[in-house]
C-alpha cells in the first residue's frame, strides 16, 4: 500500500481523456480502477504481486511502441492513455480468445457461473463467437484436499493461487507443473491443502471457476445470493465478512475487504463456522410460567413482558446476577447492563470459548485467528461484564445453585448446566435463541435473534467497533436481545425504548467513555476504533 | 332521430304453416351430415392436430440410460416469470450435476416457454399436449420423474415449415 502522507508526490494523467490524478509509483490499472473504469484483469489482485503475465489489462499508452500492461506499468505525468481505444480493444479481443480456446465453457455446471471474470470479460469485450474447431485439452477435476476442488480446464493460469500461497500464506502447497497449454496448478503429491488455515482464499480470488469451494458445491447460483456485509462472530478477529443468503439461509461466508482488519482475507476456520446460523431448533415464541405452574405457555410478546416486569418490579432491590454472552452484540450488552442497573445492580458475568492456539496469516501478520472463539469478548470487557468458567465456557456458574434473587440469562445456551438450574431464583429469565433443557424452571424464555438475523455491533479484539446488518429473518417473534431487555426496562423505569440499534448504540455511548463519540454514521461499513482511556502518568 | 316502431302483422293462427320452413332447416341439417367440408371434430374419438409451436404441459428429455439431461444450471427457475419451477441441485454418484429437486407447478405455469429457450442441454421442454385433467390440485405440481415420463411431443420453438416466422 502506498503512503497516505499528505505530503505523497503525485501525478497527474489522461485516461480516456479524463484527467486524474494519483499518488506517485499507482499503476495505470489503479488509477483506472480509481476513476471507475474498470480494465479487465486475471493475474492482478490488490493483496498480490502483479506478475503481468494473463496479458489482458492491456491499455494503450501515447508514445509507447506496443501496448502496455496496466497493471505493472506506473501512472506518470503528462501520461495519455487509452482503454477503449481500437487498438486495446483488437488486443485484448485476441487474447479472450486464446483464453477460450481450451475453455470448456460448461458454464451451466460451473459454481462460478454468474461471478466469474472469465464470463464478465468475453461478455463485454470477447468474440460472440468462438473459431476453434481443434479438441479441447481435458485435465479433469482434482481434489486439492480441504475444502478446495479443482477444475483444471476451467484455469486460466493466472497463478493468483499460487501467489497467494507463497506471498500470504506463505506455505507453498500449489505450483504450476508443465508448459505451455499443459500447464496446471497442482499441488506437491499427496500433500494437499489439509494443513493450510487459510486456503479457501484461493476459492475467493480464483478469477474463473477452476477453484471451487466443496461446501458450496451446487448449492446455489451466484446470482441468487443476497449479500449482506457483517462481522465474522468466529473469533475476536472481528473479519469483515459477507453473509451470502438464500432462502432464509446463510450459504457461504465471504471476505469482505478492510484493509485495517482482513485486507481481503479471512481464515478456514471461520469460513465454515455458520452452520449454528440455519439451526432450526429455535425458541420461536415468548415461553412464560406463573409462580404456580409447571409447565410454559406460549403468548405474545405484550402478554410475556408485562407480568415478567411486575414480577421484577415486585422483587426489585433483591440482587441480580445476569450471565451474558460472548457473542452478543454490544447493543445487547449495554442493554443487559442498563436492565441490571435499573434493577439496583448487579454482577454480569460470560462464558466464553478460548483455545491455547492463534493461527496468524504470514502475510499479513495483524490477520490472526484469535483465541477468544467469541466475536465480541471486548465489548465485554468495555461494558464491565467478569468471565467466568473455564476454555470450552462451561462452569462458573456454581454460586447460581442456591441463589435467590433475580437472574437473568441472555444468550448463553447452558449446556453443560444441569435441568434444575436456577430452580431457586426468585425470577429465572432466560432470553436465547435455542431451548435448553437447563431453561425448565425458567419463569420467562423470551426467544431473542442471532448475530445474522439483527444489527449490530461487535468490538474486537483490537478495540475496533464494527456494524453487521440482518442477513436473514429470525423465526417467528423473535427480536433482538437488546429490544427486549430496553421494553422490560421501560416497563420498570418508564424510560423510552431505542427505535432502533443505532438509538440504543448511542445510548450506550452516553454512559461508557470508550464509546463516546462514535455512532452508527461514523462507524460505517468499516469500523471505527474505541477512545482508548489516557493513563496519565503517575497515576 | 326520429324513433319509429315497424309493426308487424302475425298471420292468424290457422292460416298459415311452419312446414316450409321447418324443411327448409332440416334440409340445411342434412346437408352438413353429408358434406365433406365439415368443421365439427369428433373429439375425443378423433385425436386433435396441434400445432408443432403448440406449448403445453412440461416434458424432460432423458439420456439413454435414463438419466435426466438437466444439469441443474439454474436457468429455467431464474427466468421463469410465473415462478413455477424449484430446482435443488446436487451431485451424483459419477460427479455429474443434477437436479435433485426439480418440480414444476403447472397451475402457476403461463406457458410462454422461456425455460424451454433458456435450457442449454435441451433438457426441459414445453409439450405439443393439452388433455391435462386430474382428480387432485396436488397432482398439478409435476416432479422430476413425472417430468421425465411424460411421451408426448416437445414443443417446436419455431415452425418447421416457416422457421423465420415470415
Amino acid at each position: 500500500m502506498a503512503d497516505t502522507g499528505t505530503n505523497a508526490e503525485t501525478v497527474t494523467l489522461t485516461i480516456d481523456g479524463q484527467d486524474v490524478t494519483v499518488e506517485k509509483g499507482t499503476t495505470i490499472l489503479q488509477a483506472a480502477e480509481a476513476m471507475g473504469n474498470r480494465v479487465p484483469h486475471y493475474c492482478y489482485h490488490p493483496g498480490l504481486t502483479a506478475p503481468a503475465q494473463c496479458r489482458l489489462c492491456l491499455v494503450e499508452v501515447e508514445g509507447a511502441p506496443k501496448l502496455q500492461a496496466s497493471c505493472v506499468t506506473q501512472a506518470s505525468d503528462g501520461q495519455v492513455v487509452h482503454t477503449q481505444s481500437e487498438k486495446a480493444l483488437t488486443q485484448r479481443k485476441g487474447v479472450l480468445e486464446f483464453y477460450l480456446a481450451n475453455h470448456p465453457l460448461d458454464c451451466p455446471i460451473c459454481d462460478q457461473s454468474g461471478e466469474c471474470k472469465l464470463q464478465d470479460y468475453v461478455h463485454a469485450e470477447g468474440r460472440k463467437r468462438g473459431r476453434s474447431r481443434e479438441p479441447k485439452r481435458v485435465f479433469g477435476r482434482d481434489d486439492f484436499g480441504g475444502d478446495v476442488l479443482f477444475y483444471g480446464d476451467r484455469c486460466v493460469m493466472c497463478t493468483r493461487c499460487v501467489r497467494f500461497m507463497n506471498e500470504i500464506e506463505q506455505n507453498p502447497l500449489l505450483t504450476v507443473v508443465e508448459r505451455g497449454n499443459r500447464s496446471v496448478i497442482d499441488t506437491f503429491f499427496d500433500e494437499g491443502l489439509e494443513t493450510a488455515d487459510f486456503a479457501g482464499n484461493v476459492v475467493d480470488i480464483c478469477p474463473v471457476g477452476a477453484l471451487v469451494s466443496k461446501d458450496f458445491l451446487h448449492k446455489a447460483r451466484a446470482w441468487d445470493l443476497d449479500h449482506t456485509p457483517s462481522i465474522c462472530p468466529n473469533c475476536s478477529q472481528g473479519c469483515n465478512i459477507d453473509l451470502h443468503t438464500r432462502d432464509n439461509r446463510v450459504q457461504r461466508l465471504k471476505p469482505r475487504t478492510n484493509l485495517d482488519v482482513n485486507q481481503h482475507w479471512m481464515c478456514d476456520y471461520g469460513r465454515h463456522r455458520y452452520d449454528w446460523m440455519n439451526r432450526g431448533d429455535r425458541v420461536e415464541a415468548p415461553l412464560t410460567r406463573a409462580a404456580d405452574e409447571s409447565m410454559t405457555r406460549a403468548s405474545g410478546w405484550n402478554e410475556a413482558l408485562e407480568p415478567l416486569a411486575g414480577r421484577l418490579d415486585e422483587l426489585k432491590g433483591a440482587e441480580v446476577r445476569a450471565v451474558a454472552s460472548p457473542f452478543a452484540s454490544n447493543e445487547e450488552m449495554a442493554s443487559l447492563k442498563a436492565l441490571v442497573d435499573a434493577l439496583g445492580g448487579g454482577q454480569i458475568r460470560y462464558r466464553s470459548p478460548r483455545t491455547d492456539e492463534e493461527i496468524p496469516l504470514p502475510g499479513f501478520p495483524t490477520l490472526v485467528r484469535r483465541r477468544d472463539l467469541a466475536p465480541n469478548v471486548k465489548g465485554a470487557e468495555i461494558l464491565g461484564l467478569t468471565r467466568v468458567g473455564d476454555d470450552a465456557a462451561e462452569g462458573g456458574l456454581e454460586d447460581l445453585d442456591d441463589f435467590e434473587g433475580i437472574l437473568l440469562v441472555v444468550g448463553d445456551e447452558l449446556a453443560d448446566q444441569p435441568d434444575d438450574f436456577g430452580s431457586s431464583a426468585g425470577l429465572f429469565i432466560y432470553l436465547g435463541q435455542y431451548p435448553s433443557p437447563a431453561t425448565r424452571t425458567a419463569h420467562g424464555i423470551l426467544p431473542i435473534s442471532t448475530h445474522a438475523e439483527q444489527e449490530g455491533t461487535f468490538t474486537n479484539h483490537g478495540g475496533r467497533v464494527q456494524r453487521f446488518w440482518p442477513g436473514t429473518h429470525p423465526p417467528g417473534a423473535a427480536r433482538p436481545g437488546w429490544l427486549v431487555m430496553a421494553a422490560l426496562r421501560a416497563h420498570l423505569t418508564g424510560s423510552a425504548v431505542p427505535a432502533g440499534a443505532a438509538e440504543m448504540f448511542e445510548e450506550a455511548a452516553r454512559s461508557v467513555p470508550e464509546f463516546q463519540g462514535l455512532g452508527y454514521p461514523h462507524l460505517g461499513t468499516r469500523g471505527a476504533v474505541i477512545n482508548e482511556p489516557v493513563k496519565l502518568p503517575g497515576t | 332521430m326520429a324513433v319509429t316502431v315497424k309493426v308487424l302483422r302475425r298471420p292468424a293462427a290457422g292460416k298459415t304453416s311452419y312446414l316450409r320452413s321447418a324443411l327448409k332447416g332440416m334440409g340445411l341439417t342434412f346437408k352438413h351430415m353429408v358434406n365433406p367440408n365439415k368443421a365439427t371434430h369428433q373429439y375425443p374419438e378423433e385425436p386433435v392436430k396441434l400445432s408443432p409451436r403448440w406449448r403445453g404441459t412440461h416434458v424432460m428429455e432423458v439420456h439413454a440410460d435414463g438419466r435426466p439431461k438437466c444439469v441443474a444450471c439454474g436457468l429455467c427457475p431464474t427466468v421463469c416469470p410465473a415462478n413455477c419451477i424449484r430446482l435443488v441441485g446436487g451431485e451424483d454418484d459419477e460427479g455429474n450435476r443434477y437436479p435433485i429437486v426439480y418440480e414444476i407447478d403447472e397451475f402457476r405455469c403461463i406457458f410462454c416457454g422461456m425455460c424451454q429457450e433458456v435450457c442449454p442441454v435441451e433438457a426441459i421442454h414445453v409439450g405439443q399436449h393439452f388433455e391435462n385433467a386430474e382428480f387432485t390440485r396436488e397432482r398439478f405440481v409435476y416432479d422430476l420423474d413425472r417430468l421425465m415420463e411424460q411421451d408426448h411431443e416437445s414443443t417446436l420453438l419455431w415452425d418447421p415449415s416457416d422457421p423465420r416466422s415470415e
